[in-house]
């Protein structure tokens, strides 16, 4: 072909310049580049621009819904319809977005002036049903319906619990005063004193039941947990108490170093040389500053060891609050804690004692999906790691409450944390768990030991940790815990946990126990007359006088002679060693002072079949029971009321009648009708109907049936760890010695709603 | 040895002095026991008590090895080396032959802690020992799928 062109350096004519000069380029070509931009600026204008989009990506009513436009047509598409006139229709938002709060948190703020919630809150409200008790909002149950695999949890697993409601109480002062003190709310004869040799030097966490000042055994206010934190010279006592009992504790304790103060002018003059006794006491409410989560279960070891790892001695320099301490020992505390790693359950460590710890932020030892922990041992157990605690263990800085808030200032949220992970590393996400961004965490960890008698309740069920934890971090490690196969728990799991072990759950001699037994009582109350009358179990026929609730001054009342206005449950170990004994043996029981009024706290648990159920009827077994036990019944009882309800019921439907024609005739007339205001509160027709299901003024309990009563379960249900149904409850002293002499030693048991009687075995109630 | 045995005095001074260290149990103290520690658990491995049914727990191991394990191991400490042995031996007998079993016995440090029952005594701790017996029951012949 012609090589008109042909390059030079190919073997042609032409000669390529040297140089191109831009300008003369642009000058030359400048025909096409106006074209070219016509072309770009001046669009088709006889079509739209989506339609002129392919056909495959063409969807009807596009015109009107630019969302079915591609997003880069979108913007061109609506200044086209704005130019021409038609309206942009905003879809108006849904109601709940518009419902919704303009600043999320000052509403959260807001919502927790009325009940307080945990640091873990919004993570439970997400997976739990919440409920409001003693101020604060906490989680009940979870939202799937997890009974057995919570008890799977404490028997086998890991349950997670988040008891941060617990109120932490610091008493300083000097511990003779302290003990003077505990010594009026205080029995010896309940178990170890305040001041123990065991306890106060700080290694572990002791119990004591309190008493109003000076009226054991009555007057019984709850039991609490207390620590002794030995510092320098000086010792503090913090003591944990339940919200229910914090307001009453918090009274008596004001009121005795008030008194106290008082004494003192007087007694002055002799103690004037040991100026030590003149110091105040005195008492800190610190609520809020801790966070304490309770896991339970042999692999809530496994959980620990996994999720707390110790820091070293060259990375706490960085942080600022460790600054002001020396003497941390942490190298020892991280072998002592390494030691205790290939242990596989809590319950073989020492009981009860405190390990304070350094550890790394629990955010860098998470795994990034949901594992199970689990201890890889080997065959070689030493036991001599856990006879003996070093004395250091216990120490740790956390108590120290100048501390936290240095430790609040320099917390890393989540959300800085994540943009650290993947903002600031080379490789985001790339975990480095010497990181010294985090600072170092201070905690202590309490062990609970479960049950330790074999004959009670196995060796070792509900044993545990107790982690505490400064505020601001409690979040962090919950969700470690969560990670590393820890199931969670509300109060419901509490209350099971407590039935399962065999333990009493607000006894009825408390403030807080009569509060909960009321609440239960109005709930139970309000679901039956709920019902409609067909519906609703005839408890007068069973021969039940008070359903919902355990009548404990009447049932006491009846087995004495005189009136009963106090009463307590025995809680002296010793006499309920003795009771126990005299159980097993059949023969009778010693004899103590107020015995009218004192309850025994029990631990049923049935022989053959049958059910148990809150406030079932512990009733004295005759001695030909024992052999007929599959055909006793109770007999049915006459119901009196019955012919009144139905009297009642038909006048009531003839006033109604009437009252609805007089309302007609009115309206019909013209007439401004009287409209009654409604209520919430029931009217004297359903108050008095009510009144005669379910008559309120009970008189006498103990021979309502066939078989006097001895007492009343206050929690019965399926025990899974017994694989029976099992009860808690109480029987009057003079109803227990009473059974002893007929030689028996197994009582019948009817529940509320039934006419059959069961036998079951009785025992007393071996941690009260 | 034998002379020693044979001599009726010394038998008698050993069983007083059994028998004194259990006939007084220190009021001071309370005896709590802690759980024993445990050997590596899996899925083939079971702790063997007295207290559940000796139906099920033979039913169980019953299983355990028609399902295709190839060896289960059974642990006893003290009053259930008894049971252990019952079970092993009814395992034998019920898989006539084809099964072996292999025993091993040892003894386990128990610690026991003395919790106090007045103020002026510390937390004590006392370790006994406990004979153990470990049981490995595997199947020689394995019949068709089972067979590796």
């Amino acid at each position: 072909m012609e090589a008109a062109e042909f390059d030079a350096t190919l073997g042609g004519t032409e000669q390529l310049p040297f140089s191109a000069n831009s300008l003369k380029f642009a000058a030359s070509r400048s025909i096409e580049i106006a074209a070219m931009t016509e072309s770009i600026q001046r669009t088709n204008h006889n079509k739209l621009i989506f339609q002129n989009l392919p056909v495959h990506m063409r969807r009807r009513v596009m015109s009107h819904n630019s969302k079915r436009l591609p997003i880069k047509l979108r913007e061109a598409h609506t200044k086209q319809f704005k130019n021409n006139g038609f309206a942009v229709k905003q879809k108006r938002p849904s109601r709940k977005y518009r419902r919704r709060p303009q600043n999320l948190l000052d509403e959260y703020n807001r919502r927790q002036k009325r009940h307080k919630w945990l640091e873990t809150h919004i993570w439970h409200a997400k997976r739990f049903h919440m409920i409001e008790k003693w101020g604060y909002r906490l989680a009940y149950a979870p939202c799937d319906k997890a009974f057995r695999a919570c008890y799977r949890a404490t028997s086998a697993h890991c349950l997670l619990q988040d008891i941060s409601y617990v109120t932490p109480i610091e008493i300083n002062g000097p511990v003779d005063t302290i003990k003077e003190l505990f010594s009026s709310i205080t029995s010896p004869s309940c178990g170890l004193g305040l001041c123990a040799k065991a306890y106060i030097d700080g290694k572990r966490e002791g119990l004591i039941h309190l008493y109003q000042s000076n009226t054991y055994p009555f007057g019984y206010i709850g039991k609490l947990n207390f620590i002794w934190v030995p510092h320098k010279c000086k010792k503090t006592l913090w003591l944990f108490v339940h919200p229910s009992q914090t307001q009453e504790i918090e009274s008596i304790l004001t009121n005795l170093i008030y008194s106290n103060k008082n004494y003192d002018p007087e007694i002055t003059k002799k103690r004037r040389k040991s100026s030590g006794m003149d110091e105040n006491v005195k008492i800190k409410i610190k609520a809020g500053i801790f966070n304490r989560f309770r896991l339970t279960g042999p692999n809530s070891h496994a959980v620990l060891t996994h999720s707390l790892k110790c820091v070293e001695s060259a990375k706490i320099k960085n942080d600022d609050w460790a600054k002001s301490y020396d003497d941390l020992n942490l190298e020892e505390k991280d072998e002592y804690w390494e030691s205790l790693s290939t242990l596989n359950s809590p319950s073989q460590l020492p009981p009860k004692i405190i390990i304070g710890l350094i550890v790394k932020d629990p955010r860098l030892s998470r795994p990034s999906k949901r594992t199970k922990a689990i201890i890889e041992t080997d065959t070689s157990f030493d036991s001599n790691i856990v006879l003996n605690i070093p004395s250091y263990a216990s120490s740790s800085p956390l108590w120290d409450l100048n501390i936290h808030e240095k430790l609040k200032k320099k917390i890393m949220s989540n959300g800085e944390f994540i943009q650290h992970l993947t903002k600031t590393k080379i490789v985001p996400g790339d975990i480095n768990e010497n990181d010294p961004v985090l600072q170092s965490i201070p905690i202590i960890l309490i062990q609970r030991p479960g049950s330790q008698d074999s004959d009670y309740k196995k060796i070792g069920y509900g044993s545990g940790w107790d982690i505490i934890v400064p505020a601001g971090y409690g979040l962090p490690f919950w969700l470690t815990f969560k990670m590393f196969g820890g199931r969670s728990g509300g109060l419901r799991e509490t209350e099971n946990l407590a039935f399962e072990m065999g333990e009493c759950y607000f006894p009825p001699d408390s403030a807080a126990g009569k509060l909960e037994e009321k609440r239960i009582e109005n709930e139970l109350k309000e679901k039956y007359f709920r019902l409609p009358p067909s519906k609703r179990v005839n408890y007068i026929k069973l021969g039940i006088n008070s359903p919902f609730i355990c009548p404990w001054d009447l049932l006491l009342k009846d087995w004495c002679e005189e009136h009963i206005y106090d009463f307590f449950v025995l809680r002296d170990r010793q006499l309920l060693n003795q009771i126990q004994d005299s159980i097993d043996r059949k023969k009778l029981m010693p004899e103590i002072e107020n015995s009218n009024s004192c309850l025994i706290p029990v631990y049923l648990t049935l022989k053959s079949r049958g059910n148990l159920k809150r406030h079932a009827l512990i009733c004295l077994p005759e001695v030909t029971d024992a052999s007929n036990i599959k055909t006793l019944f109770e007999p049915h009882h006459e119901d009196p009321n019955e012919k009144h309800r139905k009297q009642k019921r038909k006048e009531h439907l003839k006033e109604l009648k009437k009252s609805r024609k007089n309302r007609v005739k009115l309206k019909k007339q013209g007439h401004a009708s009287n409209v009654t205001k409604r209520t919430n509160e029931p009217s004297e027709y359903v108050k008095n109907m009510r009144q005669l299901w379910l008559p309120s003024k009970i008189d006498s309990v103990r021979f309502i049936g066939t078989r006097q009563v001895l007492g009343y379960l206050s929690m019965g249900a399926l025990s899974f760890s017994e694989a029976r149904s099992c009860g808690i409850g109480y029987v009057a002293y003079n109803a227990l010695s009473e059974l002893l002499k007929m030689e028996q030693n197994r009582v019948l048991v009817r529940n509320v709603s039934s006419r059959k009687y069961w036998l079951a075995n009785i025992q007393t109630v071996k941690n009260v | 040895m034998a002379d020693v045995m044979a001599d009726p005095n010394s038998l008698q001074k050993k069983e007083e002095t059994k028998k004194k260290q259990k006939r007084y149990p220190n009021k001071n103290y309370a005896l709590k026991k802690r759980l024993p520690p445990r050997p590596v658990n899996g899925d083939n491995v079971l702790f063997i008590t007295k207290k559940t049914n000796f139906k099920a727990q033979l039913d169980k191991c019953c299983d355990l090895l028609t399902r295709g394990e190839k060896e289960i191991i059974l642990h006893g400490l003290g009053a259930a080396i008894q049971r252990c042995c019952n079970l092993a031996l009814q395992l034998e007998i019920l898989f006539s032959g084809t099964c072996q079993i292999e025993v091993n016995t040892g003894s386990v440090d128990l610690v026991d802690d003395l919790e106090p029952l007045t103020d002026e005594l510390d937390f004590g701790s006392q370790i006994r020992h406990s004979s153990s017996i470990h049981i490995r029951i595997f199947r020689t012949a394995m019949l068709g799928s089972n067979q590796n």
